[in-house]
């Protein structure tokens, strides 16, 4: 139980082959160099892992790892981490989800959990307090993620429930684990993961609790950053009013909101109608929060049977969900939009790599490469009723659906284009566009997850002026400015603190609470030298499992954009590059050399 | 020129855009939309009614004013302008 670090002090291991549980103790070492959730998740994964493993062979591991700072009353610490390779992207996979799932764990005595090999049949892990057992799941096999949780909670009681749906059971590449119902450890396939060693679920109950090292020190932060948080426009306003998906129509405005699978620009006339506003005016139902958070920028939507055929009730969406099931797509009926993703929540998949997925079919079929014998029904930019049917066909794993649950860079491979894939690493580019918005170009290509958004974040610099305005349109300094960033997201990740806090704090926040949660007198560069460790480590894996060279869809390097502020712009990738690798400490090539692991002991 | 607003500018004007003659720079643009609308007071300008309010945004033509001619940039009937508050998501 609680060690007085902030940390609990045990690991599970399951080997789900030998239906064996085994506790062990924390590493100390690592978890003092790798911070917690994705630095300490990756650094257990790649101490046991061949980095050439098969990710959905039984000799994978899939880690589940909480933060240093998961479960104490700094704020918004929530946040838990998943971690193996991917089966997407065959980079390292770490996906972070925030609800109640990662405090539970925390709570119940364990910081992370291990697990090995594969069931014989599907089992569930049971967790409650010193109780843990692994249970038959055989009943729960099929069920989507809503239902299987409502069988849970009527058979162990109130626990706090991750588990995946039939996407994770048949090997939907971009599967996640979902927590909370509607929570996602959403990218990269980790359900995919856990669905291939027939693990269906973790429940679990905990009646501890979290000591940390200085409680007086540790206090005094809570409240100074609570405080920052409430009294910041973004994190105790407009997040709270409005949820991501506010960003819509700025994004738009500054002619970076990808259309059509970015075949026609980053301008999309119907952004209104698929924007945060649009949403406040109409089917949001009230926001919800996570634990421990101030700025709650959780939607819960309804649209009624008389609004829309496309009725229901559910969570979200986010404004990359938005976007991948709108413009992407060339659709601007909202409802349709929040049918898409109730249906990605309850079935757990990622909205991102699915919404992208059906954009890219939909630019193979007006091209005329995918015939509609192979669909089954027409697949236009514009048609709502196609968009949704293919997340639906994607779910069951009918037909088609088969295909996009590959993700868009296999499907566009297997009819002949896969330049049409609006991938990185095979991982699908979120909702700015390269062209129009520099540094996320360059944040794209570099990051060690495949495409994504949330390794660094550049539209804070670049659009938002958040810490500091800088010009979307211009390469100069990205390299650098990216870095840190890179690093900082890093740390935040690992400590269990939600990134969207990082909008009104900084480094000399996060290292503050940070210090006091683990009783540490590191400098704040010390800290933020974790980040960097962090980077480096999820590198390292990337090198050795022979992942390709950081670049971009050739759409975004030589396709001028045709309209708005950025009209005639490509994304300028090498020049940022080396500036970028020049920052790292990186090789021209992009890769650190051995002197980079040794300074940053690695 | 055409104005837009977004966030909860929009609900302070009521509608999602507005057509005005140009009036000079952005700085003038802002002591007007704060004469016209009274709940802007203090969101647009700054304290001291020189230059823009840190938690305001102002995109000339998608451009952040930032990387034009700050609160002294001129506009013509042409241009076009974005008014948000600050905003973030992701």
């Amino acid at each position: 139980m609680a060690v007085g670090n902030a940390w609990v002090g045990t690991i599970l291991r399951v080997n789900l082959t030998e239906g064996t549980i085994a506790k062990e103790p924390l590493n100390m070492k690592d978890a003092n160099d790798y911070v917690g959730a994705r630095g300490l998740g990756t650094k257990y994964y790649c101490n046991e892992v061949d980095p050439k493993i098969d990710p959905l062979s039984p000799e994978n591991k899939l880690v589940f790892m909480t933060g240093a700072l998961t479960g104490t009353f700094a704020p918004s610490a929530g946040r838990y981490e998943v971690v193996s390779k991917s089966p997407l992207t065959g980079t390292i996979g770490a996906a972070n989800s925030g609800g109640h799932f990662g405090p539970e764990l925390k709570y119940a005595g364990y910081d992370g959990i291990i697990f090995e090999g594969k069931a014989a049949a599907p089992v569930y892990l049971y967790i409650n307090d010193d109780v843990v057992e692994l249970r038959d799941a055989s009943h729960l096999w099929g069920k989507n993620v809503h239902e299987a949780t409502d069988l849970l909670e009527q058979e162990v009681g109130k626990f706090r429930i991750a588990t995946i749906a039939p996407s994770g059971e048949n090997g939907v590449l971009f599967a996640g684990v979902m927590n909370d119902k509607n929570r996602a450890a959403g990218r990269g396939g980790m359900g995919a993961v856990m669905g291939s060693k027939n693990l269906k679920a973790v429940v679990v109950r905990g009646t501890g609790s979290v000591k940390v090292a200085r409680p007086d020190g540790f206090l005094k932060e809570t409240l100074r950053t609570r405080t920052m948080l409430r009294e910041h426009p973004v994190c105790g306003e407009g997040l709270a009013a409005y949820g991501t998906e506010i960003l819509v129509n700025i994004i738009n405005e500054v002619g970076g909101l990808p259309k059509n699978n970015g075949r026609d620009g980053a301008v999309f006339e119907g952004a209104y109608e698929i924007s945060g506003e649009k949403l406040a005016e109409g089917a949001l139902v009230k926001n919800q929060g996570c634990f421990g958070c101030t700025i709650a920028c959780g939607r819960v939507t309804k649209i009624e049977p008389d609004e829309s055929e496309f009725y229901g009730f559910g969570e979200g969406p986010e404004y990359e969900a938005g976007w991948s099931f709108g413009a992407d797509c060339g659709v601007d009926d909202i409802a349709a939009v929040l049918k898409a993703n109730w249906i990605c929540n309850e079935e757990g998949m990622d909205p991102i790599t699915l919404g992208a997925t059906i954009a890219c079919a939909m630019e193979l079929f007006e091209l005329g490469a995918i015939p509609e014998s192979d669909i089954g029904f027409p697949l236009r930019f514009g048609d709502a009723a196609a968009m949704v049917r293919c997340v639906r066909m994607t779910a069951d794993g009918e037909g088609f659906g088969k295909l996009l649950g590959q993700g868009s860079y296999r499907l566009a491979e297997h009819y002949g284009h896969p330049e049409l894939s609006m991938s990185v690493k095979k991982q699908e580019m979120p909702a700015y566009d390269g062209r129009a918005i520099q540094g996320i170009a360059l944040e794209y290509a570099t990051s060690n997850r495949g495409g994504c958004h949330v390794r660094g974040y550049m539209i804070s610099p670049e659009v938002l002026g958040l810490p500091v305005k800088t010009d979307p349109l211009v390469t100069e300094g990205k390299g650098a400015l990216l870095k840190t960033f890179q690093d900082l997201t890093a740390l935040c990740d690992s400590t269990g603190i939600c990134l969207f806090t990082t909008f009104a704090l900084g480094l000399p926040e996060l290292a503050g609470l940070y210090r006091e949660a683990v009783g540490t007198d590191e400098t704040d560069e010390d800290i933020l030298l974790k980040g960097e460790r962090i980077w480096n480590l999820e590198k390292r894996f990337n090198m050795a499992a022979g992942v390709e060279k950081d670049t971009l869809p050739p759409r975004l390097l030589r396709e001028e954009l045709p309209s708005g502020p950025a009209k005639g712009k490509v994304a300028e990738l090498q020049v940022m590059l080396a500036d970028y690798y020049e920052a790292r400490g990186w090789t021209d090539e992009g890769e650190p050399t051995a002197a980079k692991f040794d300074e940053l002991s690695l | 020129m055409n104005v837009k607003f977004f966030a909860t500018y929009r609900k302070i004007v009521g509608q999602g855009c507005i057509d005005i003659p140009a009036p000079g720079t952005v700085l003038d643009l802002l002591a007007e939309m704060e004469r016209r609308y009274p709940a802007f007071r203090g969101q647009l300008l700054s304290a001291d009614g020189t230059d823009k309010s840190p938690e305001a945004i102002v995109l000339v033509c998608g451009r952040h004013i930032e990387h034009l001619d700050g609160v002294r940039t001129v506009l013509t009937e042409q241009d076009y302008v974005a008014l948000t508050p600050l905003v973030a998501g992701g």
